[in-house]
């Protein structure tokens, strides 16, 4: 149970992390961070960068939809508007990878804003179709625009240097995706802390009382769908950084139903449940499908039944964790610490 | 006691060398298929055709003696988890050849294969990307790329008319456009004339518009490219209604039987391009040896589809490449296998293809097929036709 945990001042009470114990946990973390690619092998050094995207992009689309409240079914799209600019920029224009990941975003940042511009006039479901006219649309650029894009042939791209050490192995980039997520999740978490972040969640919950309060909306709504965006750019970037080839078939829609699953499962917003919610997304199928092909070893001709059954057993986890807690994990993890808190007192 | 110690974790190191190098040199196959997803069709054959390969391989000897490890995983048709699944199996079974999901998972993997796992490589693709030696030494078809089909049932149409109007009717997909631009280019070396190109979503039903531009255009020949029924089906179906009198014709993915079942008694319209011989031609000695196995280990099976052929035929060259390669100096290497499959030269496979000559890492040979509306099969009207 903790105890003695009183500030002297508003700085010491507006940090994040706000006790020993839980930065000391905080240090531990990251220090796992470090030695895991030391102890892992490719194939989870493969999903551990997998994850590392989705948390980014993830992060952007719980800026969006959790914080500020406007549904985007158009994420996939700036993701892939992102992963081509990258990819554009480094064959086509020869800017370094370090260069085109931010440019990336900023080009996305753009689309996103562009995208954005009817939530200006509409709200909830009639946002959510707009949106998702921008999947089509960037999915049909991607298709036809051959000169920039290749078309259905896609973009190869060299892996990220510096100097003469090429970022080719799972474990090499491992390092470039661990610091786009730091910083990523880092910035999010400060965002909302900040003006820009309290005028998101005041839009979110009463955008006439928020209006009438001063915030202006098209100020911070552009803002949220641009930095939204951006996030996703990044994500892309360094996606098909990491794929070294990028086609359209990379950003269909169902990526932005998962990205809205990730969001939701992990919960609303919350960065954290950005967090989770990615890493379930991400890590769950794959542990279902390790579990399967191991199950049909010891069970030969029954692979038609086991194999299948892993997407009915994921569905079951996702229906059972939003039964039992419809705020999502962040909420699972938030009545633990609490628990823990009083922890072994009841009250 | 140190020494003896020192001799003893020494002697233990050497014996778990040795017995590295002994698995390493343990012929081994690992596979991705898409088990589930919108492939499964195509993966659930494919895995067992793969299995009925090894198993019949380990039961004649292996390769000398040595008996072909098999392992395989669902990709579920998605390029992040298949690509998840060949990096699993190959950091748990370190195997020598490798068999991908999709043209999505070739393309990622293609620059890792060549510089960093060096495995002899094939899929579920007949990309151009994937038939190219000089760019990925270690990818193989062992079928015609969708080019080359385009260019069988061009050379079949030259035959029967030339000069003929022909429409490229595809999907808005990577599967749908990739032969149309070399298709654009044999139409024009052949003296073809392509009056139309039709694009439509997969499983689309509406296709009138489509359907009316080709009768306007008075095509002869309509080759679907990207589909595996839908909207193939429709077309055919709809092109009686408004007076189209074309010739229908696809690549492999569609000359499959589901598609004259759905076509019913149009199924005489469709011609269809294959590599590979059917499961109830009579007169193939592996075609019987295919049947038998199947009888006898799936007695509730009745039939094996073109896509259980693709991988049949693939694994029966893995299991030569093999072979070939036990004898070389080095034994199972990516390198050794490659040499292996290079040196394939009329190849007999007992009839599942003509004899087998690798070009350029595809085999580029294919037979045209119609549908047949009573026996619901497909009859071959071609002997084999070989692009050179």
């Amino acid at each position: 149970m903790r105890c003695g945990d009183y500030k002297e001042n508003y700085i010491k009470d507006e940090e994040i992390f706000q006790s020993r114990f839980v930065k000391f946990w905080l240090a531990l973390f990251f220090i796992f961070l470090i030695v895991f690619p030391f102890i892992a092998n490719a194939h989870m050094l493969y999903v551990s960068n997998i994850i590392g995207f989705a948390v980014i992009g993830a992060v952007g689309l719980n800026l969006l939809t959790g914080f500020t409240g406007q549904i985007s079914l158009g994420h996939a799209a700036f993701v892939g508007v992102g992963a081509y600019a990258s990819a554009i920029l480094i064959t086509r224009l020869g800017i370094s990878f370090w260069l085109s990941i931010p440019l990336a975003g900023l080009v996305s940042a753009l689309a996103g804003m562009i995208i954005g511009i009817p939530s200006l006039r509409v709200k909830g479901l009639y946002l959510c179709i707009a949106t998702l006219a921008a999947q089509f649309i960037f999915g049909f650029i991607f298709v036809h625009w051959e000169s920039m894009t290749k078309g259905i042939t896609g973009i190869h791209i060299p892996p990220p240097q510096i100097g003469g050490f090429h970022f080719t192995t799972e474990k090499e980039f491992y390092w470039i995706t661990l610091v786009f997520v730091v910083l990523g999740v880092g910035y999010a978490r400060n965002l909302i802390r900040s003006k820009m972040g309290r005028a998101f969640v005041a839009i979110r919950d009463r955008d006439l009382a928020a209006e009438i309060m001063g915030i202006d909306l098209f100020r911070y709504k552009l803002s949220a769908f641009a930095i939204s965006s951006f996030y996703a750019g990044v994500s892309g970037a360094l996606w098909v950084s990491f794929l070294k080839v990028v086609t359209p078939d990379h950003f269909p829609f169902t990526l932005c139903i998962q990205y809205l699953a990730m969001v939701i499962v992990g919960g609303l917003g919350s960065v954290l449940g950005s967090v989770f919610g990615a890493i379930f997304m991400t890590l769950i199928p794959e542990v279902l499908n390790v579990l399967a092909e191991n199950a049909k070893n010891y069970m030969p001709g029954m692979e038609h039944l086991l194999i299948p059954f892993k997407d009915v057993v994921f569905g079951f986890l996702i229906v059972s964790f939003l039964i039992f807690e419809p705020r999502g994990l962040a909420e699972i993890w938030n009545r633990i610490k609490k628990f823990f808190t009083l922890w072994p007192f009841s009250y | 006691m140190k020494k003896i110690g020192f001799f003893i974790l020494g002697f233990i190191l050497f014996l778990g060398s040795f017995s590295i190098a002994m698995a390493q040199q343990t012929p081994t196959i690992c596979a991705v298929h898409p088990f589930t997803g919108r492939f499964a069709f195509a993966g659930i054959e494919g895995s067992a055709a793969q299995q009925d390969v090894v198993d019949m391989a380990n039961e004649a000897g292996g390769i000398n003696g040595k008996k072909i490890q098999y392992y395989w995983a669902d990709g579920e048709y998605k390029d992040d988890v298949g690509i998840a699944a060949f990096k699993r199996l190959q950091a748990q079974y370190n195997p020598q050849i490798m068999f991908g999901q999709s043209t999505g998972m070739t393309k990622a993997l293609g620059p890792e294969i060549k510089t960093r796992y060096k495995v002899l490589y094939s899929a579920y693709t007949m990309t151009s990307e994937a038939a190219n030696p000089k760019e990925n030494p270690y990818l193989f078809l062992a079928a015609p790329t969708y080019a080359e089909q385009f260019g069988v049932l061009l050379k079949y149409i030259v035959k029967e008319k030339p000069g003929a109007n022909v429409a490229f009717f595809y999907s808005d997909t990577e599967f749908g456009r990739e032969p149309i631009a070399a298709g654009r280019e044999m139409c024009k070396k052949m003296g073809l004339k392509l009056v139309a190109e039709e694009v439509s979503q997969v499983g689309g039903v509406d296709i009138t518009t489509q359907v009316l531009d080709m009768k306007a255009k008075k095509v002869d020949y309509c080759i679907f490219q990207g589909y595996v029924s839908n909207p193939i089906a429709s077309v055919i179906k709809q092109s009686k209604d408004y007076g189209l009198n074309a010739k229908f014709m696809g690549t492999f993915w569609s000359t499959e039987l589901q598609l004259l079942k759905e076509l019913g008694t149009f199924a005489d319209e469709y011609i269809g391009v294959s590599a590979y011989s059917f499961y109830y031609q009579e007169d193939l000695p592996m075609m019987k040896k295919i049947r038998e196995w199947t009888q006898k280990k799936y007695p509730k099976v009745e039939y094996r589809s073109q896509s259980y052929m693709e991988n049949f035929a693939t694994v029966l060259l893995f299991v030569e490449c093999f072979k070939r390669a036990d004898k070389m100096k080095g034994g199972f290497t990516g390198d050794n296998l490659v040499k292996a499959l290079q040196s394939l030269k009329n190849f007999d496979v007992g009839g599942l293809m003509p004899p087998v000559t690798i070009k350029n890492n595809s085999i580029p040979v294919g037979r045209v097929y119609r549908g047949n509306s009573k026996t619901v099969r497909f009859d071959p009207i071609s002997d084999w036709i070989s692009l050179d």
